[in-house]
């Protein structure tokens, strides 16, 4: 049970590696998260009650409305397109599966802002498609672009979920025996598939719910222009645009409402979906269902929505950073690399070294906090994935007001407090993969290498290391990348010398230079993807399980 | 000796707070990693001696030259304040330059967050507009000095504690085939430009406040021309360049904006025109100050001399600047008149400005 950290302990009196584990643990908690969440919470307790009142009249109720309003909005987008893709990838031929796969994770790699930015780049006014065929999608800037973008971005998590989902339960066999004892498709979409998928799809969408809430990028660089604010860029202009008192509390209170919307939700989502599991058939090896030309044709849907929702964007957005001047047509003759050589500024290759920098610390900490999973042992190891967890769900821009409040007099203004806001937020990442790889541990092999005479450290060394290795890089990695684009917290905390790309891009969206922008979001969008490349790598490994394919 | 104790406060106010500082630091080492990534800059600038002696003489050959780190607060164009920083230091090698370069608003809310966390930890501010500067002024955030150059400039444009570094002139601009021709600010509520009309956020770009102070004071306009444009559908976006860009790209057919706004853009080949105004451009100066909490007043005060020196007004004039001061040459053109504010006076009317303008374009 208790793995290498109570085989170790049992082997040779060393309950002191668990009870650091702990330790250490409990104190980065501490630190990370409760610490500045008191803090954060203990400013509205010196602000008193009508603080509440008076940051939800006007601009602040609205903010709160608009984020709850576009949650629902694009959590239904968002399981009725993820869901829709899965079972259209899940039933198709495995080429089209491949296809579809491959689809909908590649986009999971844009970072949303370049993504928003791209979007506007295409399809806003003066885009792409409005110069050459006369069409622009109306509201790009403004609620509907909002909607657009996050829907997108969303999707192919839904998807990822749903579609795990399909290849685990909903097998074809059910719909098959639906099929031949008369149904028709839509019969047994609706008795039989659905209702055996009803856990993924009401989990995905919560979880598109609590990302539309939390998310900044895109509804600061498509919502802002368009005079929408959602919880997080109300508090982002009253935390960085206003010197007026009355902002900070407006910024407190929303932070606290968000935080308060997030819990409110999971827990909610929890004890409506943990209660009564569905019920579990047997995995057959069976192949999909007999996919029909129908089937062909719904593939081809899929990849034409793919490449106008991922690759139009992101070449209009190559289109523009080659522009020479804005408001010139993006055509051979007006081309220049003059942009690009902006990216190749000292100052801002600081920002990209500043970004890595981060990104690397962030993943090398929170791969080791998470790996202290291994020295606790499963049981307590769970209770450590909650607590990292919370600081997960913590909403980032409250965290970062949190972490402002509670360190910013010793620390504002440094590279520490952004990495500090890195950690507490990104440690469940870390910590997840780590802790089911060592759920999946094979117990024999363990008992066996023991029973051999191995010592606890050959064990360690020889059998988990290996074996959890996958799992760690992959933690690692993510983590990297995360860190790489993450624009909401460094946006909030960033001072003199302590940039970031990502806020340096947003820095200069807001300024209002799009080819430069453009040209930065081409550079950012070229670094994760080049730090997405072995994430897909490593991903094949763990996802391979042993004995299939 | 302010200073120090403002720079502690923070740690000694807070109960606990140190205890968890170490926590942090501790978990930090435990984890075995760098605590910070390349490029760390040190929290506080290092509490160097100021060099003693130096007074206000332009010849710093004859004293010790200033040294250390000095922390400046900028609104001003990337590009000019690299300029002159790197013309600054050329002059004075011992001195580190900690920059933050922001709009107006940004720069005005980290001045509010550091007041709030015990004290400003900016050595200088560079800013845009001239209410903004009086502002922080009246709030006692200014030591006064008296640097040698000040004669040369306007007397309109310093006050004891601030000085003018440039002029910057707000204009129209137009698209490239406007129709209806635009000739003076009144033509923006023509209602051939329903809806197809931007102006920068006074919230946002300190150009765009002291526009509107501007406005605000003058009888033919006053706040009542703001609730005009908004009857005719004008629409706020954030910095003077996003209204040059949006009418750029077409979004917009006319604005208000910065004329350097405008010239760079053409310089570029964007399909745009420059309108100078009938009535006049109006012109404000853009204010440089340092702080009573300074720690480095010497290099501060250095930093402000080379700005208003002939060499640093000449790097504003390269930069596309007007410069502050008459007799130096270079700048960009000036189309046609300007409107200079009694920006005294503008200031004193300023608290219900910004009250004034939200009732009007909301928030």
């Amino acid at each position: 049970m208790g793995v290498a950290g109570r085989d170790r302990s049992a082997g040779s009196g060393r309950v002191p590696g668990r009870a650091l584990g702990m330790l250490v643990t409990s104190a980065a908690f501490a630190a990370l998260v409760a610490y500045p969440l008191a803090r954060l919470t203990g400013t509205l307790g010196d602000l008193g009650p009508e603080a509440i009142t008076r940051a939800l009249a006007g601009a602040g109720g609205r903010a709160v409305l608009t984020s709850i309003g576009l949650g629902v909005v694009v959590a239904v987008l968002v399981v009725v397109i993820g869901t829709t893709t899965a079972l259209i990838g899940e039933r198709a031929s495995s080429r089209g599966r491949w296809l579809v796969r491959a689809g909908m994770v590649g986009p999971l790699f844009v970072p949303p802002f370049v993504a928003a930015l791209g979007w506007a780049a295409a399809y806003g006014p003066r885009g792409l498609t409005d110069r050459w065929l006369g069409i622009s999608l109306p509201g790009t800037y403004g609620l509907p672009g909002v909607i657009t973008v996050l829907t997108v971005e969303a999707v192919p998590l839904a998807y990822l979920i749903v579609a795990a989902a399909l290849a685990g339960r909903a097998e074809p066999d059910l719909e098959r025996a639906a099929r031949a004892s008369g149904a028709t498709s839509l019969d047994a979409l609706r008795t039989v598939t659905l209702p055996l998928l009803r856990r993924p799809i009401l989990g995905s969408g919560v979880l598109a719910f609590i990302m539309t809430l939390n998310a900044f990028g895109v509804p600061a660089v498509l919502g802002i222009p368009g005079g929408v604010s959602t919880i997080t860029t109300r508090l982002y202009q009253d935390l960085a645009f206003s010197a007026d008192p009355a902002s900070f509390d407006r910024a407190v209170v929303l932070a606290l409402i968000l935080v308060a919307i997030a819990f409110v939700t999971v827990t909610a989502s929890d004890r409506l979906l943990g209660g009564h599991s569905s019920p579990r058939t047997a995995v057959t090896s069976s192949g999909p269902a007999t996919p029909g030309r129908r089937s062909t044709v719904a593939v081809a849907a899929v990849m034409v929505g793919v490449i106008a929702t991922a690759a139009v964007p992101f070449v209009a957005l190559i289109l523009v950073a080659l522009t020479r001047a804005v408001g010139l047509p993006p055509t051979p003759e007006n081309w220049t690399l003059a942009n690009f050589a902006e990216v190749l500024d000292p100052r801002i290759l600081g920002a990209l070294a500043r970004s890595v920098g981060l990104a690397l610390a962030a993943a090398t900490i929170v791969t080791v906090l998470g790996g202290i999973v291994v020295a606790v042992g499963r049981r307590a190891g769970r209770v450590l994935g909650g607590v990292a967890s919370i600081g997960f769900a913590v909403p980032g821009s409250t965290l970062a007001l949190a972490v402002l409040i509670g360190y910013g007099g010793a620390l504002r203004d440094t590279l520490l407090i952004i990495l500090i806001v890195y950690l507490g937020k990104f440690w469940a990442l870390g910590h997840r993969p780590i802790a089911g790889s060592v759920d999946r541990l094979p117990n024999d092999l363990l008992r066996a290498a023991r029973a051999s005479g191995a010592r606890p450290r050959d064990v360690f060394r020889s059998i988990v290391l290996p074996l959890l290795r996958p799992a760690i890089i992959g933690a690692w990695l993510i983590v990297f990348l995360f860190g790489l684009h993450e624009v909401t917290m460094s946006s909030l905390l960033y001072g003199p010398g302590t940039d970031t790309l990502a806020v340096v891009t947003l820095n200069v969206q807001q300024l209002g230079d799009p080819t430069i922008t453009a040209a930065l979001a081409v550079a950012l969008g070229l670094v994760v993807g080049v730090g997405a490349i072995p994430v897909l790598l490593v991903r094949r490994a763990i996802d391979r399980p042993p004995g299939r394919e | 000796m302010k200073v120090h104790s403002v720079m502690t406060r923070p740690a000694n106010r807070v109960p606990g707070f140190r205890a968890a500082t170490l926590v942090a630091a501790a978990v930090v080492l435990v984890a075995g990693c760098a605590t910070a990534g390349p490029g760390a800059t040190p929290s506080d600038p290092p509490a160097s001696e100021p060099a003693p002696g130096v007074s206000p003489s332009p010849a710093p050959q004859t004293v010790a030259p200033p040294g250390g780190t000095i922390r400046l607060y900028s609104t001003v164009t990337q590009a000019t304040v690299d300029a002159i920083v790197e013309g600054y230091q050329a002059v004075n090698p011992n001195v580190t330059i900690d920059l933050f370069r922001a709009p107006t608003g940004e720069v005005a809310a980290r001045i509010a967050a550091e007041l709030r966390e015990g004290g400003v930890r900016a050595d200088l501010f560079w800013l845009t507009d001239p209410l903004s500067i009086q502002q922080y002024d009246q709030d006692g955030l200014l030591a006064a000095y008296a640097p040698p150059e000040a004669a040369s400039l306007d007397p309109a444009d310093q006050g004891a504690t601030f000085w003018a570094t440039r002029h910057l002139n707000m204009v129209m601009v137009g698209a490239a085939d406007l129709s209806p021709a635009v000739t003076d600010w009144g033509d923006l509520t023509d209602p051939a430009l329903k809806d197809a009309v931007a102006l920068p956020d006074p919230g946002f770009a300190g150009s765009a406040f002291g526009l509107l102070g501007a406005f605000a004071q003058d009888p033919a306009y006053g706040l009542e021309f703001y609730q005009r444009l908004k009857d005719n559908g004008a629409i706020i976006v954030k910095s003077p360049d996003e209204v040059t860009t949006g009418v750029a790209e077409g979004r917009f057919k006319a604005g208000i904006t910065l004329d350097f706004s405008v010239r760079s853009a053409i310089a570029k080949g964007s399909p745009v025109r420059l309108i100078w105004p009938t009535s006049g451009a109006v012109t404000m100066y853009s204010p440089i100050a340092m702080l009573q909490a300074s720690d480095n007043a010497a290099a501060a005060k250095s930093f402000i001399d080379f700005v208003l020196s002939g060499d640093g007004q000449a790097i504003i004039a390269a930069s596309g600047w007007e410069p502050a001061r008459a007799d130096v040459a270079g700048g960009p053109p000036i189309d046609g008149s300007q409107v200079r504010p009694d920006w005294t006076a503008a200031f004193r009317e300023q608290a219900d400005l910004l009250a004034g303008y939200r009732a009007i374009f909301g928030e």
